[in-house]
């Protein structure tokens, strides 16, 4: 059990390495002269020459990147261009609001496509199978940033039911769950049609298994074979599945956030991109880089413990 | 010749060839419409087109002409800047199908490839896939988000990012199915001949993976139009005045009050594009390789 998570560390470390050389390979690449980039497009020569030294950009790329990985083990990850404030603080008010945004979207979302795609699973070939899976490849096939406009048209402005700027306060409060909504429904919406899809499939294997024919044969009612013998087999799959979708969910945060100036990590980055604050945009992909391999480690092991025939 | 005749009923049904098949599904059938009239368009967007895309007019958002003070001089009315929204979208759907067919074919051939020889080369394979896992830790948009963020925003870093998270799924699916097709007699057969590796690889691993590694590339596609789509609308896509589809339905977001059409029109046309590329991508699958459902 521990052997197995201790394994499964040691196999992120190399992709950490790859994260950290990707976060440091992007000031490398920038075209032209990264201290120039640095220091911004009003900087004097003697700052940018300021920079350079202080950067290390002589030493060998071997030595920078050592020198790089030792600041950001120390939390320092320089500071914004645009605001002044550290990266790291910056960064550091940015991750609540995105993972409020992720709970708020899956703790609807996830239930109901589960629910879903076992009402699919169960009644498959009849009319409502073929609905809910219709349903779910439209929703596959939205773009996230069509229902965001849809709800700030309809439900935001036109029908004045929520509010659509920013955030409200904590997610315990009502103002912030009232702010959280329409992100969050949104960036649900895309979500169900993928766990609709996996759930039904992941039912129907597990509907065929000798357990499930036992369990109707002692004669239980169908909806206790379904719920008790067919779907809890059948979630351990779903939850990989929703973990590797979590890039997916992450594209969607990213959009999500900038429609509805919701002040997270997505919209952190996309404005810090189009403002060429560069150590806040190496910052914010940085952390969103670390954050989905750490939330992939968690489903990784969360698999193993839930499915002891998995071997990590 | 009755129903009852014993020679009809043992007769073994007939086997269609696969694209009768495809198309006897309505679905599908639709959707091969839907693609092949949008693909016409985005092709022959220079010449029906009715007006110039980039020029802009006096009549600034007007409305498409179902609505009042539609017009049909403008048949699904202007933007913001006063173009013709029809023009605008024929080329746009072009730069939005540039962008995905371009990122999916460069990234199908190099995951294809990479899958391919780790099953055909053992020696490789633990190299290979853990290369792929390494890439697999980076979901597209975060690679856009880094690519544009060094390159600035623009067209080619979307089309590289999104080729290069192409790669990964790719040869993952490329590898799991040609490593069924080594096991294959005629791989074997293949070898005891003596026909030469390159051989072997092209007309006996390559040949009989195709088709499979194809439906897997036919239903990347939609997921691909929809996040180089999303970072075109948040501005770090093609740079105006170029038309893109994700782009439009951003500069409509200002006149979502006014002008409604200005964001809706592209928006849907994305959803069409994406919906009828996932149908015709489920029906292919079903047709030429049920193995593949998941």
């Amino acid at each position: 059990m521990i052997d197995q998570i201790l394994r499964r560390l040691l196999i992120s470390i190399p992709v950490l390495f790859g994260v950290l050389f990707l976060g440091f390979g992007l000031l490398v690449l920038v075209p032209g002269d990264p201290a120039i980039v640095m220091a911004g497009p009003t900087a004097t020569p003697e700052i940018v020459a300021a920079i350079r030294t202080e950067m290390g950009l002589d030493d060998p790329v071997l030595v920078q990147f050592g020198t790089y990985l030792g600041r950001v083990l120390q939390g320092d990850l320089g500071r914004s261009l645009i605001s002044n404030k550290t990266v790291i603080s910056e960064l550091g008010a940015a991750i609540g609001p995105t993972a409020e945004l992720m709970f708020a979207c899956l703790i609807w979302s996830v239930p109901l496509g589960i629910g879903l795609g076992t009402l699919a699973a169960v009644s498959r070939g009849s009319i409502i199978d073929r609905a809910i899976m219709a349903i779910s490849v439209a929703g596959v096939s939205l773009p996230i940033f069509f229902i965001c406009l849809m709800m700030i048209q309809y439900l935001g402005v036109q029908w004045r039911l929520l509010p659509f700027i920013g955030r409200g306060g904590p997610l315990w409060t009502l103002e912030g769950i009232r702010h959280i909504a329409l992100p969050a429904l949104s960036l649900g919406a895309i979500f169900i049609g993928p766990v609709a899809r996996m759930t039904r499939s992941s039912v129907l294997e597990v509907l065929k298994l000798d357990h499930v024919r036992t369990a109707r044969a002692k004669g239980l009612s169908e909806t206790r074979v379904i719920l008790r013998h067919g779907l809890r087999n059948a979630l351990i799959p779903v939850v990989t599945l929703i973990g590797l979708q979590v890039g997916y969910l992450l594209g969607g945060a990213v959009v999500t956030e900038s429609i509805f100036s919701f002040p997270g990590i997505g919209r952190l980055a996309v404005g810090a991109i189009l403002s060429s604050d560069f150590p806040l945009a190496q910052g914010t992909i940085l952390v969103l880089a670390l954050g989905f391999i750490l939330i992939n480690m968690i489903v990784d092991i969360l698999y193993s413990l839930l499915d002891p025939r998995v071997q990590t | 010749m009755s129903i009852a005749d014993p020679e009809v009923l043992d007769a073994p049904a007939p086997v269609l060839p696969w694209w009768q098949r495809l198309l006897r599904d309505p679905a599908a059938l639709a959707a091969a419409l839907v693609l092949l009239v949008v693909g016409i368009c985005a092709v022959a967007a220079p010449v029906i087109a009715p007006h110039d895309p980039f020029a802009s007019s006096r009549a600034i958002m007007q409305p498409p002409v179902w609505a009042e003070r539609g017009d049909w001089l403008y048949p699904l009315g202007t933007d913001g800047q006063g173009r013709d929204m029809l023009s605008r979208l024929f080329y746009g759907t072009r730069l939005t199908l540039i962008i995905g067919l371009v990122s999916v074919g460069v990234g199908g051939a190099f995951g294809s490839l990479m899958g391919l020889l780790a099953a055909f080369q053992p020696r490789l394979d633990p190299w290979v896939m853990r290369f792929v896992d390494v890439m697999l830790s980076f979901p597209a948009i975060l690679l856009g988000l880094a690519l544009v963020a060094v390159m600035g925003p623009g067209a080619v870093p979307v089309v590289v990012a999104l080729a290069v998270a192409t790669v990964p799924d790719c040869a993952r699916i490329a590898r799991s199915i040609a490593v069924s097709v080594m096991k294959q007699d005629y791989m074997e057969a293949g070898r005891a001949l003596g026909v030469s590796s390159m051989t072997l690889f092209t007309r006996y691993l390559l040949a009989n993976c195709i088709s499979s590694i194809m439906i897997f590339i036919s239903l990347r596609f939609g997921q691909i139009i929809l996040i180089g789509a999303a970072l075109s609308f948040l501005g770090l896509g093609a740079r105006p005045p170029t038309a893109e589809l994700g782009m439009m339905a951003a500069q409509g977001r200002d006149f979502l009050l006014f002008a409604p059409h200005i964001a809706i029109i592209p928006s849907v046309l994305i959803f069409v594009i994406v919906l009828a590329a996932n149908v015709l991508g489920d029906a292919l699958r079903d047709v030429l390789d049920p193995r593949l459902r998941s």
